[in-house]
């Protein structure tokens, strides 16, 4: 017992110490050194700057800059030299006499948004040129605490000609700088949005450079303490054409919809057009309430990149999907025929063919180059909706393709067990019908359409759609009979040698594709058409669809026509 | 039950309860003046602390209630319990600036890295009683019950609380009276080890904290920013402060992690020398009064029991008081009472209670039975 209480003595003695000790160190830092720190604290005179990195830039294959940056100036300050009304009031009315209209209010309202901390530096005015810097760094009664910062800003050479595939930057939101707190953002930095901008953030970003100064009570810098350089964000080279994407924006002009150009070996994209456009450098460098309004509440939607975001009945290009499928699943063969008497009776209900007086007796090659909607009921409602439904997976339809943009949209892969979650409702022999002739529960991207037809061109492939040049990945064999996929392709063939897309074939390639008139409860017909060229060895494959188009035939069939030969001959 | 609860209170010593419970309060003003610089929600964090600060107390009466004994009776169950919980959070807890040291039940965190202190003196002042670690043989056993929370700790990983573990167990073997050249080679064998420390098991940041330590401005930007803006701080208080939610330093958002690790800067900026003065005489006077509870009792347990209680709320003050200073390297370990935080608060008033209920029954005769 004694031996504890020595022992508790000790530590008694000990801690008695250590309270004389911290006293000590107090006394000697709040008395003794007390006015060196008062000194320091009153005008604290670490300062930390921020340099944001130069953003990788975006090139397309052939080099054609795409997204670039651009160095403008800035006018930065410390809060602490600002905070008055009448250093305000001055700094104003020596930005208006240089042509620069900045009122106080505007001033205030800048320096009331970024005001984090006193010694953090802020951006005052922003995106000056070269010769308005100048000027004003010359005038005589610039506030010399205020120093000027050389910038980068976000342009885009192509503007609205790609913005769907490129998106924008603007600066980081909260929610935004919430959710990546652990990545090293901080406010006012500038973040990718959209599209291929947000898709590579990491790799496109770089790494910001930093300063610590120490400055004297005006703010002028005595010396570096530390930095570190900004790194460049790496650059990033698409696969688009931009001469072929020029072509297919022109040839959407006047129109609603989408036009998609890929590899039907790799996936690269070369061409992904939506109509209508919107221009990414008004909202990169920061645009009005009104005018973000005015896009977003657009009812024609100029932001939804309808090439991947929009979902469409496929329509008579599914018959070519229809015809791999049945022979595929020896439903048909080459030599099987079915009669066409312009419409199919289901019960009650007739099923029509488009062209009323009907076609005859016709094969696979013939119902496709016709595009004969009884033969394909036939088919359909032979083959049964569960075979025609595992073929759809087959092809991952009702999946994203992959493709290395956000905001891909699935489409819809119907089949009665999707009918009985939807509305409850048992699937029918008449729904088969539809989906036949890809009407009624089954919706497509154009994008997933391209895939489809890109895998009937290269021999039962699907690729993974993509527009990184690196993001390469191999595609997934499907396993269908080449035989039995020639006749498709005969087919198809036809279609634009002799048949519904002739129109198509008529700008010197040859062309294999297949029309599309989608039923719209909203308005006209959408049309469609995909096709792949050249067809003795297939290398690109295109789909356009054309909202409210009317006819497959005569508004979309050309303007593959024209892609596809663009791409060939250049 | 209330009789009995008034009775107790009657024979406590209250000259302790009054110093935690004047630190507490203090704490919720500065946290009420640190985190309104920085969130503009000073209210807000002040009322949550001075909830915990409630509860708190209420948690020690009802430990005072329950009794040393009881609890030293069930101290190895809580410390298998403890060990359970800190393998749980390494393994589940999510990470908050690198360190898992949260779990949550049902929409309430807790941190049993605080909890573990109690269970750790509990069970050690049991098994030191039981086993005093005179021969080389019970020491050595000693410092492997030890070891285990000590590691458990620093996989999530957190190496402040290990630190704090090694600190209570070093007092409590101290006071058990384990024969001085054995506490010596510890000591000893710990520091010819730090360059293998530094070398393999401490993370960059951590061996950075130790170099700026040693001079701050070699990162500015850094770790040293905080050294020398802590150091402004408390330096131009001054002797008198610059008053009650004057402090520039913290408003100004010039100071890192105002209301918890850095909150000694805040007060110490406000109230100045003096205020530091009373401050530390308050920690004192508890302190004083702990250690007096341990010489008077009679029994080995809770003279161990009570070392332990000391150690551990003495060094977290010493060490949080002196890195605001700089007299010693950046832990992040709070400042018991005054910073931000329920777990913390309430594993203090827990231990605080025990050593209440020691005096209760061990050192006021006036008790009836």
């Amino acid at each position: 017992m004694e031996i504890l209480d020595n022992r508790l003595k000790l530590f008694l003695y000990c801690m008695t110490l250590s309270f004389l000790i911290l006293i000590s160190g107090l006394y000697f830092c709040q008395i003794y050194q007390g006015d060196k720190y008062i000194r320091l604290a009153h005008n604290n005179r670490l300062r930390v700057m921020r340099f944001a990195a130069p953003r990788g830039e975006i090139f397309d294959r052939n080099g054609v800059p795409l997204a670039v940056n651009d160095t403008t100036f800035c006018i930065m300050g410390y809060p602490l030299d600002l905070n008055t009304p009448e250093k305000l009031e001055r700094l104003s009315k020596i930005l208006k006499r240089h042509g620069i209209p900045i009122t106080v209010e505007d001033l205030e309202k800048t320096i009331k948004q970024q005001r984090l901390a006193p010694y953090r530096v802020m951006r005052i005015v922003p995106n000056l040129t070269m010769p308005q810097m100048a000027e004003l760094v010359a005038d005589y009664e610039f506030p010399r605490e205020l120093f000027p910062l050389s910038v980068w800003r976000r342009t885009y050479p192509a503007g609205s000609l790609a913005a769907n595939v490129l998106g924008y930057v603007s600066e980081i939101s909260e929610e935004e700088l919430k959710a990546r707190a652990e990545d090293g953002y901080t406010g006012g930095d500038l973040i990718g949005k959209s599209g291929i901008e947000r898709s590579y953030e990491e790799i496109l970003r770089g790494h910001p450079g930093q300063e610590a100064l120490e400055v004297d009570a005006r703010g002028r810098k005595i010396r570096t303490l530390d930095s570190s350089n900004a790194i460049k964000g790496e650059d990033l080279r698409l696969t688009l054409d931009m001469s072929a994407q020029k072509l297919a924006v022109d040839l959407l002009k006047d129109y609603k919809g989408a036009l998609i150009a890929m590899d039907v070996n790799t996936g690269e994209i070369l061409v992904l057009a939506s109509s209508p456009v919107y221009d990414n450098n008004t909202l990169t460098w920061g645009v009005s309430a009104r005018e973000w309004n005015s896009i977003i509440n657009n009812p024609d939607r100029p932001m939804l990149d309808r090439a991947i975001a929009g979902v469409y009945p496929p329509a008579s290009t599914f018959k070519a999907f229809m015809s791999i499928a049945s022979l595929e699943e020896n439903i048909i063969n080459i030599s099987s025929s079915f009669v066409c008497r312009g419409g199919l009776r289901l019960g009650s209900h007739l099923f029509k063919c488009w062209r009323h007086s009907g076609h005859g007796s016709l094969n696979v090659v013939g119902g496709l180059q016709h595009s004969c909607d009884v033969f394909f009921y036939q088919v359909g409602l032979k083959a049964g909706i569960e075979r025609l439904v595992k073929w759809a997976r087959n092809f991952h339809l009702g999946e994203p393709t992959g493709i290395d943009l956000p905001g891909e949209r699935a489409g819809i892969l119907a089949g009665p067990d999707w009918k009985e979650r939807r509305f409850k409702t048992q699937w029918l022999n008449g729904d088969t019908v539809n989906y036949s002739i890809g009407q009624g529960y089954v919706l497509m991207t154009p994008l997933q359409i391209a895939r489809v037809y890109a895998a009937i061109a290269n021999g039962g492939k699907l690729v993974t759609p993509h527009l990184n040049i690196k993001n390469f990945k191999r595609p997934e064999e499907i396993g269908i009979n080449p035989e039995k996929l020639a006749i498709v392709q005969k087919g198809l063939e036809y279609v634009v040698s002799r048949g519904t897309g002739s129109r198509a074939g008529r700008f010197g390639v040859s062309i294999a594709g297949k029309t599309g008139t989608a039923q719209n409860s909203h308005g006209p017909d959408h049309a469609l058409f995909a096709g792949y060229a050249p067809v003795e060895s297939p290398k690109y494959v295109a789909v356009a669809v054309v909202e409210a188009g009317r006819h497959g035939s005569s508004v979309a069939a050309p303007m593959v026509g024209q892609i596809l030969a663009h791409l060939l001959s250049h | 039950m209330l009789a009995s609860l008034k009775e107790d209170l009657s024979l406590t010593d209250r000259v302790m309860m009054l110093c935690a419970f004047m630190l507490g309060l203090w704490g919720v003003f500065c946290i009420y003046s640190a985190a309104g610089g920085v969130t503009g929600r000073g209210f807000d964090y002040a009322l949550r602390q001075a909830a915990w600060l409630f509860v708190s107390f209420a948690a020690m009466l009802i430990t005072m209630m329950i009794g040393h004994r009881k609890l030293l009776e069930g101290a190895y169950y809580l410390f298998y319990l403890t060990l359970i919980l800190l393998l749980l959070t390494a393994l589940l807890a999510p990470k908050v600036k690198g360190a898992q040291s949260w779990l949550g039940f049902g929409g309430i965190r807790f941190q049993p890295s605080e909890f573990a202190k109690i269970a750790i003196i509990l069970a050690m002042s049991k098994f030191f009683s039981r086993y005093p670690p005179l021969d080389i043989k019970t020491f050595f056993a000693g410092l492997g019950v030890i070891a285990l929370p000590v590691l458990l700790v620093l996989l999530q990983p957190d190496a402040g609380s290990a630190l704090v573990y090694l600190v209570i167990s070093f007092g409590m073997l101290l006071t058990a009276g384990t024969p001085l050249k054995y506490l010596g080679s510890i000591i000893g064998l710990g520091l010819a080890s730090l360059p293998v420390l530094i070398m393999f098991v401490l993370k960059d940041y951590q061996i950075n904290r130790l170099l700026v330590f040693l001079d701050p401005m070699r990162d500015p930007l850094g770790s040293g920013y905080n050294v020398i803006q802590s150091r402004i701080a408390v330096g131009s208080g001054g002797f008198a402060g610059k008053g009650f939610m004057l402090g520039t330093q913290s408003k100004l958002k010039f100071l890192p992690e105002p209301h918890t690790d850095f909150i000694f800067s805040v007060f110490s900026e406000e109230f100045g020398f003096i205020g530091n003065l009373i401050l530390i005489a308050l920690f004192a006077l508890l302190l004083f009064r702990i250690i007096l509870t341990g010489l008077k009792c009679r029994d080995r347990r809770c003279k161990i029991l009570t070392s332990g209680v000391a150690s551990w709320l003495w060094f977290q003050m010493f060490e949080s008081i002196g890195m605001s200073i700089g007299l010693t390297p950046v832990t992040g370990l709070p400042l018991p009472f005054l910073s931000y935080g329920g777990s913390s608060l309430l594993a203090t008033f827990i231990a605080l209670g025990l050593v209440a209920s020691v005096y209760i029954e061990e050192v006021n005769t006036k008790r009836r039975f």
